[in-house]
């Protein structure tokens, strides 16, 4: 049963709410699961699990009480040689049936795990592209160089990077000017179809002047016509308030 | 906060002022039954009583002891989500348990996603697996007779047990003929069940 997909696990009990035969054979082997198991060499448990267990618990809050599960009585195994017939060929030859389609499905279902496992890890690499690209823009600890004519010094700048089909926008800013404790920097996304700016994220330099904003919750679709950075009271602005102290087309 | 539970197991705690845990059919049902309105120490009772099978299965598969203790915490912490599940019914709880135990140690070796819960089902009815002693004497039974079996048979059962190989796996491991793995699993089955039956 442990091998099945959910389909097959729920034909397979299907099958089994009518067939007593399968039921007993089932029983049998679960038996003969359970006594196997209670004879493996006997381990202590690891030092605190038992503590690490009971905190676990006190944590956990329990599930809303559901209707019981019924359970199904299983014949004893005298039972099940004794009260079968021709019945028990006919269910025989059915279970042989099932053990035969389980075993080609069985098959698909292993070409499909090889096929998922290429799929997780091309993902996978993907993914992990994706993160260090992340992490050299935003981390704190990269170094943010702004190149500058020789012997001009290095003023506020900020590069966005934007995606409108996605609504995905990634804004690195440096050389920023410290703001007040009770302000914030905010960046705007000016949509090309004249409509109001959009906020695209709060952001505070930190002591070497750099900041970014990383995928704010933006609408997809919209094209821009520009990007602006105002400086707004802690908590941000639904409007821009003047002057626009950085902007961008 | 966590409350310190006693251990029964604890000749120590037994003669404390908590009332000790009697071991008997109906004391495990009524464990579970405080477990389901949600008595804590009635499930910190339980785990002294099957959390060390549990674990030792786990461990046995998995050949880890963090991955074991995950196993083991995983199944105990289900059974206190929805104890409503296992309380029911007819049947043998430390068995269940060791099952799930083994099912969900195979799906980590294999990295699939968690078995479905097993079904209740009885044991054989001379067993009573909430009485410590009767418990004692059935787990010493069950590995005096995997001990006594052939090399080989072992070998195959134990590959299909607790490496949770298939019939076929087996054959290409061990290079033997897949009718000879069946045969031998069938005979090493067939000798635990008969001297279970005596």
């Amino acid at each position: 049963m442990q091998a099945l997909t959910p389909e097959e696990n729920r034909d397979t009990q299907a099958h089994l709410d009518d067939c007593a035969y399968c039921r007993a054979v089932l029983s049998e082997s679960l038996v003969d699961l359970a006594v196997i198991g209670m004879g493996t060499e006997q381990h202590s448990l690891p030092e605190g699990a038992r503590l690490r267990l009971i905190e676990r618990i006190a944590r956990t809050p329990q599930e809303t009480v559901s209707a019981p599960t019924t359970v199904t009585e299983f014949p004893a195994r005298k039972e099940i040689k004794a009260g079968f017939g021709w019945l028990g060929w006919v269910a025989a030859a059915a279970a042989l049936a099932i053990a035969a389609y389980l075993g080609y499905g069985n098959s698909k279902l292993k070409e499909q795990l090889n096929e998922n496992r290429s799929q997780i890890a091309l993902l996978a690499a993907q993914a992990d592209r994706a993160q260090e690209l992340t992490d050299a823009l935003t981390s704190p600890v990269a170094k943010q160089v702004t190149l500058t004519e020789s012997k001009q010094p290095a003023l506020p700048v900020g590069h966005a990077t934007y995606l409108p089909k996605r609504g995905a926008l990634i804004f690195v800013a440096s050389n920023l000017r410290p703001v007040a404790a009770d302000k914030t920097y905010e960046l705007w996304l000016i949509p090309a179809n004249g409509k109001a700016p959009i906020p695209a994220g709060l952001f505070r330099p930190d002591a070497s002047g750099s900041a970014s904003v990383v995928l704010p919750p933006l609408p997809e679709g919209v094209e821009a016509k520009a990007f602006g950075v105002t400086i707004e009271d802690a908590q941000g602005s639904a409007t821009p308030t003047l002057p626009i102290v950085m902007s961008g087309q | 906060m966590p409350q310190d539970f006693p251990n029964p197991n604890n000749e120590a705690l037994r003669s404390s002022h908590r009332t000790p845990v009697r071991t008997n059919e109906a004391d495990e049902m009524g464990l579970l039954t405080r477990i389901q309105s949600g008595d804590q120490e009635a499930m910190s009772a339980l785990f002294d009583r099957y959390g060390t099978m549990v674990y030792s299965v786990a461990l046995r598969v998995l050949k880890d002891t963090g991955e074991a203790e995950d196993v083991m915490q995983e199944i105990f912490v289900q059974m206190w989500r929805n104890p409503s599940a296992f309380v029911s019914g007819r049947g043998s709880l430390g068995g269940w348990l060791v099952v799930v135990a083994r099912n969900r140690s195979i799906d980590v070796i294999r990295r699939r996603r968690p078995s479905e819960p097993v079904e209740l089902f009885a044991l054989p009815s001379s067993t009573n697996l909430a009485k410590e002693a009767e418990r004692n004497s059935l787990l010493e039974k069950i590995r005096g007779v995997m001990h006594s079996l052939p090399d080989e048979q072992k070998t195959s059962l134990e590959l299909a047990y607790f490496e949770g190989l298939s019939h076929s796996e087996i054959s290409e491991k061990t290079g033997d003929p897949l009718g000879t793995v069946k045969t031998r699993i069938r005979l090493a089955l067939i000798t635990i069940r008969k001297a279970l039956k005596v």
